[in-house]
């Protein structure tokens, strides 16, 4: 948190959609805070949260959009899928509606997106493997057929959670040095930070406050 | 720098929810729903009259529609805060915690309107003291004319 504003070279925009229930908000909350929030309350709306990673020695700012799954917030949310480099796409292994739903989900996610976002396919609470209502077969034949990329996680244990997220920005940066993706569309989900050399706002500026203050 | 109190909604989004809820109001029948979702897009509009206008439609839902009370209250305090009224998005945001304590979402939001009062409060104290400098100036030039006059 103390870095300051430019400590890194790409902002890559990420969504985190589902159907509700399925653990969206405690994966983010496991990736940026690497805690388990037990009693989840429904989301309202969006929530949002950052974290900076590094991909081949680039720092990456994360900047995540996570959606209520509720219906009721559905046409708005939609707004925020432009312009996403990465969406995540989550269901609840042990609930098979919200896996059933995920054509939806997929619908919305590739008209709403352009073609070089990322969909990343998460089977989230892996940790409950008793109560399994969907095999890892099945979904991973389904990623297979859609060209997603696919793990099953626990939010819980924190098992896969890092890795989807990561992986998920390590496919954007090859887009990015592939030529694939086009830095400069206004959708592309990604804005380049070139460094700035002699700009480190936060500890230059409060030299120069201390300077001023002397007198 | 995008975050929840300053992304900004699409033109065309605002657009479209006003129309369907400018289409109800005409017919005399506003859903709830629809209300919600042009408020929820005018108080992430940049414009301060539009989030007046969001803040307002929200307090009359809160009022009238008990089962989104939540939303409302969220969004109520994210509209005030945009608007920089701070103390009042803060209580907002505590009447919603003494609902539900503890709300990662809702703690998260108060948060975020801290930090944002803190560094408009630095930036208040910079001007501040930029201005005493530059009446120290005045007071300096004038100290410097009168004892010429004198000799």
């Amino acid at each position: 948190m103390s870095a300051g504003p430019y400590n890194y070279s790409y902002i890559f925009k990420y969504i985190i959609i589902g159907d509700m229930g399925v653990g969206k908000s405690c994966l983010l909350h496991q990736f940026t805070e690497k805690k388990f929030m037990a009693d989840c309350p429904h989301t309202i709306g969006v929530e949002f949260g950052t974290r900076i990673i590094e991909v081949s020695g680039q720092k990456i700012k994360l900047q995540i959009w996570d959606t209520a799954g509720q219906e009721r917030f559905r046409a708005v949310t939609r707004s925020y899928y432009r312009g996403a480099a990465g969406a995540l796409m989550v269901y609840d292994i042990t609930r098979r509606s919200t896996y059933n739903h995920l054509s939806s989900w997929l619908t919305d996610t590739r008209n709403l997106t352009n073609p070089s976002t990322v969909i990343f396919l998460i089977g989230n609470k892996c940790d409950l493997e008793g109560q399994r209502d969907v095999t890892y077969e099945e979904a991973s034949k389904f990623a297979e057929e859609n060209g997603l990329m696919f793990v099953e996680a626990s939010a819980k244990t924190g098992d896969n959670v890092e890795e989807a997220f990561l992986e998920t920005a390590k496919k954007i940066y090859q887009s990015i040095q592939d030529g694939r993706l086009d830095l400069n569309a206004a959708e592309s989900g990604v804005q380049h930070k070139p460094s700035q050399p002699g700009r480190n706002p936060l500890s230059n500026d409060q030299q120069a406050n201390k300077d001023n203050c002397a007198c | 720098m995008a975050d929840i109190l300053s992304e900004i909604v699409q033109p065309e989004d605002l657009k479209k929810f006003e129309k369907i809820y400018h289409e109800q109001l005409y017919k005399n029948d506003v859903t709830p729903k629809a209300q919600f979702e042009y408020a929820w897009c005018l108080v992430r509009s940049k414009y301060p009259a539009d989030i007046q206008k969001g803040i307002m439609l929200l307090e009359e839902l809160y009022k009238t529609h008990e089962e989104g009370q939540r939303d409302y209250l969220y969004y109520l305090a994210i509209g005030s805060a945009r608007l920089k009224e701070y103390s009042k998005a803060l209580n907002y945001v505590r009447s919603f915690l003494s609902i539900e304590p503890g709300n990662q979402q809702v703690v998260s939001l108060e948060q975020t309107i801290k930090k944002k009062m803190e560094k408009e409060g630095l930036v208040g104290m910079a001007m501040t003291g930029g201005i005493v400098l530059a009446v120290g100036a005045i007071v300096g030039v004038g100290m410097a004319i009168a004892s010429k006059a004198k000799s």
